[in-house]
Parts: structure tokens; sequence; C-alpha cells
């Protein structure tokens, strides 16, 4: 059923633990799981919230993003009374193109939000990876009698030193806020979404923006905190939930979902995850192939040895090669009695014969797109 | 707007395929899944598109709600266009006479007016039954070369299996000058595979002509060529040299899906200037467990494989439980192997659940059968050749 929800993606996250995973893709293209991108998560749980409209902000390094989501088809986002609209940067006199945060992202896309017709709106962060029910948030929300909610985890999984937002929730409420502290004291890491009702948002950022001292959302909301004029609530959001902020943490997510349990969380019958489709054969496993462990997607031939590890679609694994505990991404060739362990293979990289590249399990190492080795 | 294609194309899929049993029972036999991802109509449909045939008539008949939503839009094969596009035809009532498609020929005469829309130039027509790579733009620039009123397709077959086909003798310039349905003694080895380029207004006048014909049973090959023939019209053979199968037997068809497992596989899927299209289900990447076995197998997003695979096709969204044995087995979208059972030269179908324990086939013999929807008990022994199912 349609739901009163509007739904807006901000892609802007500047996350240089990346590292060559982030040099020309943002982080919401980041290739997940063996098919996805980052951004298809938040999609499907919007999609299977019942938002029909998504507005996404874009950034830099934009054409993966673009490339992938094309007329939003494969997300049935693309109807006259539905759909994705791409919100790249532009100059403006006040703009020069590129967003210093949320706030400012929002403020310059003002307009998709004043010409949206649904009473509230969803905003949400891109580099975080959960499954939720904004129709739950957005019930629990009018239960409340909030102004604004906040999502929020206890998964210990998100908690980083010096970095992160931690909420203290009292009935349901926001109290205190912690921005960037050097060990949480909160239990409750905020997930980075929150639900408004669109017209007090658009008030907001005006606001905001017109006193001219805020610049981040982070600052708006811990404003808002601190003013006591607003109600702000917290919800928590159900199962685990993975933020993407390092390569150690990107690695380890994928490697979650080698996990029964982690997997059917996020890929549920009823709540299909769509991406962009590659129409590629199954994979195929041929001579003496030997895969445990593994999540392997369409289009891969397989003729060597696989453990503990993630291949993408169109990836090859000749005879006598042997890959432990990686990821290896699109049209990756690991050749004949090459070895590879710990690493992270971007798309259409090539180990040559005999090439081995192990990696310490505590520093997964990243070789970049289109490199031979 | 008068529109003018070059081509239109016509797809014949109203046919059960009675020989493929308990498979076709609930689906059309274009409608029956292969290769892991397909269905047999991927093949003419992706061929369409592949060879820029944007303007595809499906004509159906038996059983065609899964067809139906299948082809949809027809967006996974690009031919979901304001200009053209699939079109699903089946029989409709006209006034007072309204009636089934009696035959291939009558099939299409009831759609003329849908071609006639196109006011195309040439219409190809097609069938749902085969798996084969097909450049039809070659096949009609050879029909457009000839000057041909129609250019049939054909492949060359073993002399002593060409008394099972309808062969097309030609002279040295490949002009068809006899045909011969299923004859005891052969003049030729070139099997028609009942693909046809027709120049359009020659199939328009003998569409017409044959359907006031009482006698006639409204068939290309038994009725339209041979008139064609008689009345001196040009009629060319167009020769195919590639992998083609007629999947229309439970042993054509697990031969079939059999062959894409070999080394070298006649049919290389993996073409990627010549992509087969299908509507995707939108499953994860499939997972190989700790202990599963997957050898020489094809295994589709979705699966998940606790027990042994070997030598078998595993379609979307299978389920193989811990110490379960799939060997020479297809095994079709959305079916559950249970715990420890066993499956050898079988084919099972859709939505299936074999129980724990169950035996399904043997290592030789014929392949045994289990039908879509069906649950099977655990412990259940289903012999070689054996069909179980609604």
């Amino acid at each position: 059923m349609k739901q009163n929800i509007v739904g807006l993606i901000y892609t802007g996250e500047r996350v240089d633990e990346l590292q060559e995973l982030t040099r020309y893709r943002n982080t919401a293209a980041l290739p997940m799981v063996g098919r996805y991108r980052l951004i298809d998560f938040t999609l499907a749980n919007m999609i299977h919230s019942g938002i029909k409209n998504i507005g996404i902000i874009m950034q830099k390094n934009y054409h993966s993003l673009m490339d992938h989501l094309g007329s939003g088809r494969e997300w049935n986002l693309h109807g006259k009374r539905s759909g994705l609209t791409i919100l790249p940067p532009f100059m403006s006199r006040e703009n020069v193109g590129v967003y210093d945060g949320l706030l400012d992202a929002l403020h310059n896309n003002m307009n998709f939000m004043r010409r949206s017709v649904e009473r509230n709106i969803v905003v949400t962060d891109s580099n975080v990876l959960y499954q939720v029910d904004f129709r739950d948030m957005m019930n629990h929300h009018l239960d409340n009698k909030a102004d604004i909610t906040l999502l929020y985890t206890k998964d210990r999984n998100v908690r980083r030193n010096a970095r992160g937002r931690y909420l203290q929730v009292e009935k349901d409420q926001v109290t205190k806020l912690e921005i960037d502290p050097t060990i949480p004291h909160f239990e409750n890491t905020y997930v980075g979404a929150f639900i408004i009702r669109r017209e007090l948002l658009i008030d907001l950022v005006d606001r905001a923006v017109a006193s001219g001292q805020h610049h981040s959302s982070r600052e708006m909301i811990a404003q808002m905190v601190s003013e006591r004029i607003y109600r702000i609530g917290a919800f928590e959001c159900p199962g685990r939930v993975w933020m993407i902020d390092s390569v150690e943490s990107y690695y380890q997510c994928n490697m979650d979902f080698l996990n029964d349990k982690l997997r059917a969380q996020a890929f549920r019958d009823d709540k299909p995850v769509w991406t962009k489709l590659r129409d590629e054969m199954p994979a195929r496993y041929m001579g003496d192939s030997l895969v445990t462990n593994t999540l392997v997607a369409d289009g891969c031939l397989i003729e060597g040895t696989v453990e503990n590890s993630i291949l993408f679609r169109g990836v090859v694994v000749k005879p006598g090669a042997v890959i432990r505990n990686s990821i290896i991404m699109q049209d990756a060739v690991i050749s004949r009695n090459a070895e590879v362990e710990n690493c992270i293979l971007d798309k259409q990289t090539t180990l040559r014969e005999d090439v081995r590249l192990i990696a310490p399990r505590s520093y997964p190492l990243v070789v970049p797109k289109n490199l031979t080795i | 707007m008068q529109q003018h294609k070059t081509c239109v194309a016509m797809l014949l899929a109203g046919g059960q395929g009675s020989r493929l049993g308990i498979l076709t029972r609930h689906v059309a036999k274009p409608a029956v899944p292969y290769g892991g991802k397909y269905r047999i109509i991927d093949f003419p449909l992706s061929n369409c598109a592949n060879s820029g045939i944007d303007t595809v008539g499906v004509l159906t008949q038996y059983k065609p709600m899964e067809l139906n939503s299948y082809i949809g839009s027809g967006a996974p094969w690009d031919l979901d266009i304001s200009t053209g596009g699939v079109f699903v035809l089946p029989p409709y009532s006209k006034g007072e006479e309204g009636e089934w498609y009696k035959g291939t020929a009558n099939a299409i005469y009831q759609n003329l007016a849908f071609i006639e829309q196109f006011n195309p130039k040439y219409v190809l027509i097609l069938s749902g039954d085969h798996i084969y790579k097909c450049d039809y733009a070659e096949m009609l620039a050879h029909h457009i070369k000839h000057e041909a009123a129609l250019t049939v397709a054909v492949r060359q077959v073993p002399w002593e299996d060409a008394s099972r086909f309808g062969l097309m003798n030609t002279d040295e310039d490949g002009r068809i000058i006899e045909f011969e349905e299923k004859p005891k003694n052969p003049k030729s080895n070139n099997a028609s595979m009942g693909v046809y380029v027709f120049t359009w207004e020659k199939l328009r006048d003998y569409l017409t002509s044959d359907e006031r014909d009482p006698k006639s049973q409204n068939d290309f090959g038994k009725n339209i060529i041979p008139t064609m023939l008689n009345a001196g019209e040009r009629l060319v053979a167009w020769n195919f040299n590639g992998y083609w199968k007629d999947v229309g037997t439970i042993e054509s068809l697990w031969d079939a899906n059999m062959d894409l497992l070999s080394p070298t596989p006649p049919i290389n899927l993996h073409d990627r200037k010549w992509r087969i299209y299908a509507r995707n289900v939108g499953e994860p990447p499939h997972f190989a467990s700790p202990k599963g076995v997957i050898q020489n197998s094809l295994v589709t997003e979705g699966c998940e494989v606790y027990g042994k695979v070997v030598h078998s096709v595993l379609s979307a969204d299978v389920k193989v439980a811990e110490g379960a044995v799939v060997e020479d087995a297809v095994i079709m979208p959305h079916a559950k192997i249970g715990k420890n059972a066993v499956i050898r030269r079988a084919i099972i179908a859709e939505n299936a659940e074999i129980g724990e324990g169950a035996v399904i086939g043997e290592e030789t013999g014929d392949i045994a059968v289990v039908g879509s929807n069906t649950i099977v008990a655990p412990g259940y022994v289903l012999k070689a050749g054996e069909q179980l199912g609604e």
C-alpha cells in the first residue's frame, strides 16, 4: 500500500578509510555480497516499506552509481506515480557543487522536498547496511508524538572510538547526544536515518542555514536535542547493523553474509533485494573445483579451490588456483596456480599464473580496479 | 500513423508438448525451465532481440497463464518499446466465429490483422520448442538477396535420422524443388527447423486461400509449403549450422541440460555478444556451504547447497539439504531436496519438495520425473522412468 512517506538518500559521505575502494566510486556504489551495491539494501528497505518516491543526492564520483541505477526499472521505480529522482550536485551562487555535509545538501535540494507531496520524509545516509521497515518506524513516530525520530541500534559492531553519534534514549526519547566521543558513553548508536514531517524539515533547514552557523546535520540534531523544543523520538533498528566506513568493516560485512542466520535476515523471500541485472548464465563448476563456505554469483567459472570467500559475477578461477578468505569482484580472473588470501580484488583485476597474494588476516589488502599482477 | 516494420516475428507458443508428460501438465512447453535460469521461450525471444527484431507476436493457446506472466511487458528482452515490443496473442472470438487455433497456419491467419498494423515487408515464423542461438538477421538477408517468397531454415541431420524429419530437397542454388514429410527413402538430409521467413504479401495471400480450403489442415509444413511449391513460388533454403536441440521429450530435455555440463558445451551461454536474456528472480548469490560438495555442475543464484551435487543443473532458489545427493539431475526453480534424499538421473520440477531419505531415479535407465508443486513423502522411492505428481 502507498505510504505517505518520501525517501531521500544522501550519498555524499567521505570515507577515506575505504582507500582504493572508493577512489572511483562513492560509498553507496560499493559492490556488496556478490552482486549488489550498497545502495540496493537502502532502496530495498524503502521499497518494502511502501515508499514509492525516492530522491538520491549525488556528490562525487557518482558515475558508477548513475550507471547502476539507470531509469530505476529494476527497482520498479520508473512509473508515473512513482520513481527515482537523481539529484546531482550543481553550482549556484552559494554553492560550488560540493556539499559540506547533509544539511548543506538538503539546503541545496530544497526543491525536491518542496515538490514532493508526501506528508513525511525519511532521510538516510548510504554507508550503513541494515533491514528495517520504515512503516514500523513511522507508526512509532506517530504513537510517540515525536517531531523527529532517529533510527538507532544497540549492535556493538558499529561502535567506533572517536567517531559516530551516540544517543541517550529514555522512554523512546533522545535526551542526550554525543558526537565523536573518544569513548562512547551511551549504548545506542545513531544509524543515520530519521523520519520527520516534510514541512518541518524544510523549516528547520531554512532556519539553520539562515542562522549561518550550522552546516552539518549533526549540529542540527545536536541543537534540537539541546534546545528541548522538539520531541526527538528514537526507534531501535531490529537485527544486525553494519557500518561500512573502512576496508576492515567492508570486508567483515561481506564475510558476515557467509553466516546462514545473517544472510536470512537480509534476504527474505517476501523482500527481495533488487539490483542491476547482467543476464549471466548460472555459475559453472568444472574439473577439480572445490568450493566451500562461499557465495558465488552467476556467470562464474570455477575450476580451482575457493574457501570462505565471495565471488561476484563473472569471476574466473582457473585450475590449480586457490582463493581463501577473499572478496573477488566482477570479472576478475585468477589464473592457473595463482593463490590469493585475505584480499579484496576490485573489478576486472587479473592475477597471472603462479602469483601469490597473501595478506594478513587483520589487514585485508585491496587490489585496485583493472590491475594485472 | 502508418508504421513500416521491416520484419515482424510471430512465435508459435501454443503447443502442449504432451511428450514432456507431467512437466507440461500445468504449463505450455515454451514455459518449461531449462539450463538453470532460462525457459525455452527465452531462446527465440533473445534471438529476436539480438537479431534486431523488436516486434514479436507470441501466439498462446495451451495453459497460457504462466507464459503470460513470464513474458509480461517484455522488458527482459528489451521488447517493452512503444514502437513495437512483445504481444501475447491468444485466440479470440470474432463476431459469431471465434475459434481455437486449428493449426500453425491458422494461428497466423487469425492474427493477420495484428501483422497488418505494422505493415511489414517480411514475417518471421518461429516456434517455442527449441534451444538454439540463431541470427535471424542473416536469414532475412538471405531471403532478401534471393528474392524469395519463402525462406526455410534447414539444418543437416545424419542420413540415418533423415526419415524422421520434413526434408527440403534443393537444387545447387539452394532453391527448394521438393518438400517431403518424413519420407521412407530420403533424397536429402536438409531438415526443416520450422523457422520461416515469408514475404508478407505472399504469406497473407497463401494463408487466406488456404483458409478457404475445407480439406486443409491449416499447417505450414503439410499445406502452405506444398501449395507454394506447386504454384511455382520461389522457395529457398537457408543453412543453419549451430547447436539446435528439440527439447520435446523428457529424455531430450534432460540431454540438453547435460550438454551444458560438458567441458566445452556445444552451446555457449556465456557469450557476451549474444546473451540469452531471462526474467530475473532477484535472488542473492548461491551459497556453497562448508560441508557441501559441488562438482561439474551449473548452479544458479539463490541456491543453498549443504549436500552433494554432481553433474547436475540447479535452477534458482534450489535447496539441497545435508546428506542429500544430487547426481545427473535437473532441478528446476524453488525445488527443495530434503536431508539424505538421493536424486539420480531425474528431473525435479518447480516448487517440488523431496522428503528426507526419498530416492528418486536410478543410476541407469530412463529419467525419473517429479512434477511441479509435488510433495514427495520421506523415504519414498521413485524408480527409473517413473513420473510422480498431479
